[in-house]
Protein backbone atom coordinates (compact mmCIF):
# COMPACT_ATOMS: atom_id res chain seq x y z
CA UNK A 1 0.00 0.00 0.00
CA UNK A 2 2.76 2.34 0.95
CA UNK A 3 4.98 1.41 -1.97
CA UNK A 4 1.56 2.53 -4.36
CA UNK A 5 0.76 5.72 -2.48
CA UNK A 6 4.88 6.27 -2.89
CA UNK A 7 4.57 4.89 -6.82
CA UNK A 8 1.88 7.59 -7.34
CA UNK A 9 3.74 10.60 -5.26
CA UNK A 10 6.80 10.10 -7.76
CA UNK A 11 4.40 10.19 -10.62
CA UNK A 12 2.68 12.86 -9.90
CA UNK A 13 5.31 14.89 -8.59
CA UNK A 14 8.09 13.94 -10.64
CA UNK A 15 11.98 13.71 -9.75
CA UNK A 16 13.79 15.99 -7.90
CA UNK A 17 14.45 18.65 -10.60
CA UNK A 18 10.52 19.23 -11.24
CA UNK A 19 10.10 19.18 -7.36
CA UNK A 20 12.79 21.73 -6.62
CA UNK A 21 11.29 23.73 -9.87
CA UNK A 22 7.44 23.89 -8.78
CA UNK A 23 8.62 25.07 -4.84
CA UNK A 24 10.60 27.43 -6.46
CA UNK A 25 7.88 28.74 -8.97
CA UNK A 26 5.21 28.72 -5.78
CA UNK A 27 8.04 31.20 -3.90
CA UNK A 28 8.12 33.80 -7.09
CA UNK A 29 4.43 33.59 -7.43
CA UNK A 30 3.86 34.24 -4.28
CA UNK A 31 7.35 36.98 -3.63
CA UNK A 32 6.62 38.41 -6.68
CA UNK A 33 2.39 38.92 -5.77
CA UNK A 34 3.40 40.35 -2.39
CA UNK A 35 5.97 42.66 -3.82
CA UNK A 36 3.18 44.15 -6.21
CA UNK A 37 0.54 43.98 -3.76
CA UNK A 38 -0.62 47.88 -4.65
CA UNK A 39 -0.76 46.64 -8.39
CA UNK A 40 -3.99 45.99 -9.26
CA UNK A 41 -3.96 43.01 -12.25
CA UNK A 42 -0.25 42.71 -11.75
CA UNK A 43 -0.09 38.87 -11.58
CA UNK A 44 3.02 36.44 -11.05
CA UNK A 45 0.57 33.96 -10.24
CA UNK A 46 -0.72 33.89 -13.74
CA UNK A 47 2.52 33.60 -15.21
CA UNK A 48 3.21 30.77 -12.64
CA UNK A 49 0.28 28.80 -13.41
CA UNK A 50 1.15 29.07 -17.25
CA UNK A 51 4.77 27.91 -16.69
CA UNK A 52 3.93 25.44 -14.67
CA UNK A 53 1.39 23.83 -16.58
CA UNK A 54 3.84 23.96 -20.05
CA UNK A 55 7.26 23.11 -18.17
CA UNK A 56 6.25 21.60 -15.23
CA UNK A 57 3.45 19.44 -16.11
CA UNK A 58 2.37 16.86 -13.91
CA UNK A 59 0.14 17.65 -10.36
CA UNK A 60 2.29 21.09 -10.27
CA UNK A 61 0.08 22.01 -13.07
CA UNK A 62 -2.42 22.16 -10.27
CA UNK A 63 -0.36 22.70 -7.34
CA UNK A 64 1.46 25.98 -8.15
CA UNK A 65 -1.69 28.03 -8.70
CA UNK A 66 -3.33 26.70 -5.61
CA UNK A 67 -0.57 26.55 -3.13
CA UNK A 68 -0.05 30.39 -4.05
CA UNK A 69 -3.30 31.43 -3.78
CA UNK A 70 -3.54 29.69 -0.29
CA UNK A 71 -0.43 31.57 0.26
CA UNK A 72 -2.19 34.77 -0.64
CA UNK A 73 -5.51 35.13 -0.58
CA UNK A 74 -5.41 35.50 3.31
CA UNK A 75 -2.66 37.97 2.63
CA UNK A 76 -4.44 40.00 0.08
CA UNK A 77 -8.09 40.27 1.68
CA UNK A 78 -6.33 41.04 5.18
CA UNK A 79 -4.39 43.79 3.74
CA UNK A 80 -6.16 45.08 0.64
CA UNK A 81 -9.82 44.48 1.65
CA UNK A 82 -9.12 44.84 5.18
CA UNK A 83 -13.18 44.37 6.86
CA UNK A 84 -14.43 43.00 3.55
CA UNK A 85 -17.19 40.63 4.61
CA UNK A 86 -16.81 36.49 4.07
CA UNK A 87 -19.38 35.50 1.82
CA UNK A 88 -18.44 38.09 -0.98
CA UNK A 89 -14.81 36.97 -0.12
CA UNK A 90 -15.11 33.39 -0.75
CA UNK A 91 -17.27 34.03 -3.89
CA UNK A 92 -14.99 36.18 -5.68
CA UNK A 93 -11.74 33.80 -4.37
CA UNK A 94 -13.61 30.57 -6.35
CA UNK A 95 -13.65 32.50 -9.55
CA UNK A 96 -10.01 33.51 -9.16
CA UNK A 97 -8.84 30.35 -8.15
CA UNK A 98 -10.63 28.66 -10.96
CA UNK A 99 -9.69 31.10 -13.10
CA UNK A 100 -5.68 30.44 -12.20
CA UNK A 101 -6.45 26.38 -12.14
CA UNK A 102 -7.67 26.99 -16.60
CA UNK A 103 -4.79 28.96 -17.07
CA UNK A 104 -2.11 25.92 -15.84
CA UNK A 105 -4.50 23.30 -17.40
CA UNK A 106 -3.77 25.29 -20.85
CA UNK A 107 -0.41 25.31 -20.52
CA UNK A 108 -0.58 21.77 -19.86
CA UNK A 109 -1.57 21.30 -23.45
CA UNK A 110 0.91 23.14 -24.78
CA UNK A 111 3.88 21.50 -22.94
CA UNK A 112 4.86 19.22 -25.78
CA UNK A 113 5.39 22.32 -28.00
CA UNK A 114 7.75 23.91 -24.56
CA UNK A 115 11.62 24.00 -24.94
CA UNK A 116 14.54 26.29 -23.56
CA UNK A 117 13.98 28.23 -27.33
CA UNK A 118 13.18 31.34 -28.25
CA UNK A 119 9.58 29.99 -30.56
CA UNK A 120 8.93 28.57 -27.12
CA UNK A 121 8.69 31.88 -25.47
CA UNK A 122 7.09 33.62 -28.13
CA UNK A 123 4.25 31.06 -28.33
CA UNK A 124 3.78 30.91 -24.42
CA UNK A 125 3.88 35.28 -24.39
CA UNK A 126 1.27 35.22 -27.41
CA UNK A 127 -0.93 32.67 -25.83
CA UNK A 128 -1.31 34.31 -23.04
CA UNK A 129 -2.62 37.40 -24.14
CA UNK A 130 -6.16 35.85 -24.86
CA UNK A 131 -5.54 33.71 -21.78
CA UNK A 132 -5.37 36.98 -20.00
CA UNK A 133 -8.58 38.18 -21.53
CA UNK A 134 -10.56 34.61 -20.84
CA UNK A 135 -9.41 34.47 -17.47
CA UNK A 136 -10.97 38.15 -16.69
CA UNK A 137 -14.30 37.54 -18.28
CA UNK A 138 -14.13 34.20 -16.21
CA UNK A 139 -13.24 36.24 -12.82
CA UNK A 140 -15.72 38.95 -14.15
CA UNK A 141 -18.27 36.95 -13.56
CA UNK A 142 -17.64 35.78 -9.87
CA UNK A 143 -17.40 39.60 -9.28
CA UNK A 144 -20.59 40.54 -11.00
CA UNK A 145 -22.36 37.51 -9.64
CA UNK A 146 -21.32 37.87 -5.60
CA UNK A 147 -20.96 41.63 -5.91
CA UNK A 148 -22.28 43.86 -8.54
CA UNK A 149 -25.83 41.68 -9.21
CA UNK A 150 -27.82 42.40 -6.70
CA UNK A 151 -27.25 46.35 -7.28
CA UNK A 152 -28.65 45.44 -10.90
CA UNK A 153 -25.78 46.10 -12.72
CA UNK A 154 -25.53 44.35 -15.90
CA UNK A 155 -22.66 41.79 -16.74
CA UNK A 156 -22.20 44.06 -19.55
CA UNK A 157 -21.25 46.97 -17.00
CA UNK A 158 -18.68 44.69 -15.41
CA UNK A 159 -17.38 44.20 -18.66
CA UNK A 160 -16.57 47.55 -19.36
CA UNK A 161 -15.63 48.70 -15.91
CA UNK A 162 -12.64 45.65 -16.39
CA UNK A 163 -11.27 47.56 -19.41
CA UNK A 164 -8.59 49.19 -17.69
CA UNK A 165 -7.61 46.23 -15.82
CA UNK A 166 -7.36 44.09 -18.34
CA UNK A 167 -4.68 46.50 -19.86
CA UNK A 168 -2.87 46.41 -16.86
CA UNK A 169 -3.56 42.18 -17.04
CA UNK A 170 -1.94 41.57 -20.18
CA UNK A 171 1.04 44.07 -19.98
CA UNK A 172 1.58 42.02 -16.55
CA UNK A 173 1.34 38.58 -18.70
CA UNK A 174 3.92 40.39 -21.59
CA UNK A 175 6.10 40.91 -18.90
CA UNK A 176 6.36 38.10 -16.69
CA UNK A 177 5.56 34.73 -18.96
CA UNK A 178 8.51 35.54 -20.90
CA UNK A 179 10.75 36.50 -18.13
CA UNK A 180 9.72 33.60 -15.59
CA UNK A 181 9.33 31.52 -18.85
CA UNK A 182 12.98 31.74 -19.96
CA UNK A 183 14.03 31.73 -16.66
CA UNK A 184 12.44 28.29 -16.06
CA UNK A 185 12.76 26.86 -19.12
CA UNK A 186 16.41 27.29 -18.88
CA UNK A 187 16.52 25.55 -15.48
CA UNK A 188 14.27 22.99 -16.49
CA UNK A 189 16.73 22.02 -19.39
CA UNK A 190 20.02 23.05 -18.27
CA UNK A 191 19.38 20.97 -14.91
CA UNK A 192 18.45 17.84 -16.93
CA UNK A 193 21.62 18.36 -19.01
CA UNK A 194 23.73 18.30 -15.93
CA UNK A 195 21.94 15.22 -14.48
CA UNK A 196 22.08 13.72 -17.80
CA UNK A 197 26.41 14.64 -18.36
CA UNK A 198 26.83 13.69 -14.43
CA UNK A 199 25.19 9.86 -14.83
CA UNK A 200 27.35 9.63 -18.56
CA UNK A 201 30.02 10.34 -16.49
CA UNK A 202 29.52 7.58 -13.92
CA UNK A 203 28.75 5.05 -16.08
CA UNK A 204 32.40 5.60 -17.74
CA UNK A 205 33.97 5.43 -14.50
CA UNK A 206 32.08 1.83 -13.50
CA UNK A 207 33.02 0.30 -17.34
CA UNK B 1 12.08 29.53 -50.33
CA UNK B 2 11.47 29.23 -45.97
CA UNK B 3 13.38 32.00 -44.74
CA UNK B 4 15.42 30.25 -41.81
CA UNK B 5 16.75 32.47 -38.70
CA UNK B 6 19.00 31.35 -35.82
CA UNK B 7 18.17 31.66 -32.76
CA UNK B 8 19.99 35.00 -31.95
CA UNK B 9 17.96 36.31 -34.92
CA UNK B 10 14.66 35.12 -33.79
CA UNK B 11 15.78 36.73 -30.47
CA UNK B 12 16.21 39.69 -31.62
CA UNK B 13 12.82 39.55 -32.81
CA UNK B 14 10.79 38.78 -30.35
CA UNK B 15 12.45 41.29 -28.50
CA UNK B 16 11.57 44.07 -31.09
CA UNK B 17 7.97 42.94 -31.02
CA UNK B 18 7.78 42.30 -27.42
CA UNK B 19 9.50 45.74 -25.74
CA UNK B 20 7.84 47.77 -27.92
CA UNK B 21 4.14 46.31 -27.08
CA UNK B 22 5.32 46.27 -23.31
CA UNK B 23 6.21 50.36 -23.84
CA UNK B 24 2.82 51.17 -25.51
CA UNK B 25 0.70 49.00 -23.04
CA UNK B 26 2.77 51.10 -19.65
CA UNK B 27 2.33 54.52 -21.66
CA UNK B 28 -1.86 53.15 -21.43
CA UNK B 29 -1.63 52.87 -17.93
CA UNK B 30 -0.20 55.96 -17.03
CA UNK B 31 -2.71 57.73 -19.58
CA UNK B 32 -5.63 56.14 -17.63
CA UNK B 33 -4.41 56.95 -14.06
CA UNK B 34 -6.33 59.63 -12.38
CA UNK B 35 -4.26 63.05 -11.40
CA UNK B 36 -3.51 63.81 -8.38
CA UNK B 37 -5.55 66.53 -6.15
CA UNK B 38 -3.72 69.47 -5.52
CA UNK B 39 -4.48 70.64 -1.71
CA UNK B 40 -6.28 73.83 -1.56
CA UNK B 41 -8.09 75.72 1.23
CA UNK B 42 -11.76 74.64 0.32
CA UNK B 43 -14.75 76.53 2.99
CA UNK B 44 -18.23 75.34 4.11
CA UNK B 45 -18.01 72.00 3.16
CA UNK B 46 -20.12 69.11 5.12
CA UNK B 47 -19.51 65.86 4.99
CA UNK B 48 -22.95 62.96 5.95
CA UNK B 49 -21.91 59.47 6.20
CA UNK B 50 -25.02 57.31 6.41
CA UNK B 51 -24.32 54.18 7.79
CA UNK B 52 -26.22 50.73 9.16
CA UNK B 53 -28.57 52.18 10.93
CA UNK B 54 -26.43 55.16 12.03
CA UNK B 55 -24.94 58.64 10.97
CA UNK B 56 -22.82 60.94 10.86
CA UNK B 57 -22.44 64.87 9.92
CA UNK B 58 -19.32 66.82 9.89
CA UNK B 59 -18.87 70.53 8.48
CA UNK B 60 -15.26 72.24 8.99
CA UNK B 61 -15.66 75.87 8.25
CA UNK B 62 -12.52 75.36 6.58
CA UNK B 63 -10.49 72.88 5.58
CA UNK B 64 -7.04 72.02 3.50
CA UNK B 65 -8.58 68.25 2.94
CA UNK B 66 -9.93 69.32 -0.32
CA UNK B 67 -10.87 65.32 -1.37
CA UNK B 68 -13.46 63.26 -0.61
CA UNK B 69 -11.48 61.15 1.44
CA UNK B 70 -9.40 63.34 2.68
CA UNK B 71 -12.93 65.12 4.40
CA UNK B 72 -13.88 61.49 5.44
CA UNK B 73 -10.63 61.03 6.93
CA UNK B 74 -10.46 64.57 8.96
CA UNK B 75 -14.12 63.98 10.07
CA UNK B 76 -13.18 60.55 11.05
CA UNK B 77 -9.93 61.73 13.47
CA UNK B 78 -12.27 64.96 14.90
CA UNK B 79 -15.45 62.53 15.69
CA UNK B 80 -13.37 59.26 16.86
CA UNK B 81 -14.99 56.83 14.46
CA UNK B 82 -12.60 54.32 12.20
CA UNK B 83 -11.79 54.36 8.50
CA UNK B 84 -10.25 51.45 6.95
CA UNK B 85 -9.10 51.50 3.56
CA UNK B 86 -6.63 49.70 1.00
CA UNK B 87 -4.12 51.95 -1.09
CA UNK B 88 -3.36 51.10 -4.72
CA UNK B 89 -0.47 51.95 -7.22
CA UNK B 90 -2.65 51.13 -9.97
CA UNK B 91 -4.89 52.39 -10.40
CA UNK B 92 -3.70 55.21 -7.93
CA UNK B 93 -6.25 56.08 -5.34
CA UNK B 94 -7.47 54.61 -2.26
CA UNK B 95 -10.61 52.44 -1.84
CA UNK B 96 -12.53 52.66 1.95
CA UNK B 97 -13.43 49.39 2.95
CA UNK B 98 -15.29 50.05 5.89
CA UNK B 99 -16.16 52.62 7.83
CA UNK B 100 -17.38 53.08 11.70
CA UNK B 101 -17.34 49.03 12.03
CA UNK B 102 -19.39 48.53 9.20
CA UNK B 103 -17.29 46.62 6.08
CA UNK B 104 -17.83 46.15 2.46
CA UNK B 105 -19.86 43.15 1.25
CA UNK B 106 -21.96 42.92 4.82
CA UNK B 107 -25.24 42.28 3.32
CA UNK B 108 -23.96 43.08 -0.11
CA UNK B 109 -23.42 46.72 0.78
CA UNK B 110 -20.84 48.76 -0.06
CA UNK B 111 -19.46 52.18 0.60
CA UNK B 112 -19.50 54.55 -1.85
CA UNK B 113 -19.52 58.12 -2.16
CA UNK B 114 -21.60 61.29 -3.96
CA UNK B 115 -20.22 65.09 -4.42
CA UNK B 116 -23.42 67.12 -4.55
CA UNK B 117 -25.54 63.96 -5.78
CA UNK B 118 -23.12 63.10 -8.17
CA UNK B 119 -21.53 59.39 -7.60
CA UNK B 120 -17.84 59.26 -7.35
CA UNK B 121 -16.08 57.16 -10.46
CA UNK B 122 -12.41 58.01 -9.09
CA UNK B 123 -10.58 56.61 -6.10
CA UNK B 124 -11.85 59.09 -3.28
CA UNK B 125 -8.67 60.81 -2.92
CA UNK B 126 -9.06 62.14 -6.57
CA UNK B 127 -12.19 63.11 -6.49
CA UNK B 128 -11.25 67.33 -5.50
CA UNK B 129 -13.83 69.16 -3.35
CA UNK B 130 -14.80 72.77 -3.71
CA UNK B 131 -15.63 75.21 -0.91
CA UNK B 132 -19.58 74.84 -0.61
CA UNK B 133 -19.65 71.32 -1.50
CA UNK B 134 -21.34 68.45 0.03
CA UNK B 135 -20.07 64.78 0.35
CA UNK B 136 -21.77 62.11 1.23
CA UNK B 137 -20.53 58.61 2.09
CA UNK B 138 -23.27 55.76 2.06
CA UNK B 139 -23.23 52.30 2.96
CA UNK B 140 -25.95 50.61 0.28
CA UNK B 141 -26.13 48.48 -2.62
CA UNK B 142 -23.84 49.44 -5.49
CA UNK B 143 -25.59 52.25 -7.03
CA UNK B 144 -22.48 53.98 -8.68
CA UNK B 145 -21.25 52.20 -11.74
Amino acid sequence: MTSRWKAALDRGLGDRRSRALGILLIAFAVIGKLALLSYANLEPIFAASIIAGSVLGRWWTVIVPLAAMLILEPIEWGSLYPGYALDAIGGVTFFVITGFLFVGIAGRRLRPRVAFRVGSLALLTSISVPLTIVYDVWTDVGDWYFLLRHAGESFGTVLEMQIPFTVYHILSSLIFVPLFGAAFTFLHYHLAEVRATGEDAQKAGAS
Amino acid sequence: MALSLSERQKAILFAAVLIPAIGGLYATTQLIQPAPVQATTVDFVRLDIGGDGWSIHYGPTNTTNNTAFGLLLEASKALSFSVRWSNWTWPAGVLVTAINGAANGLDDRFWQYWVNGRCGNVAADREAIRSGDEVLWNFTVITCG
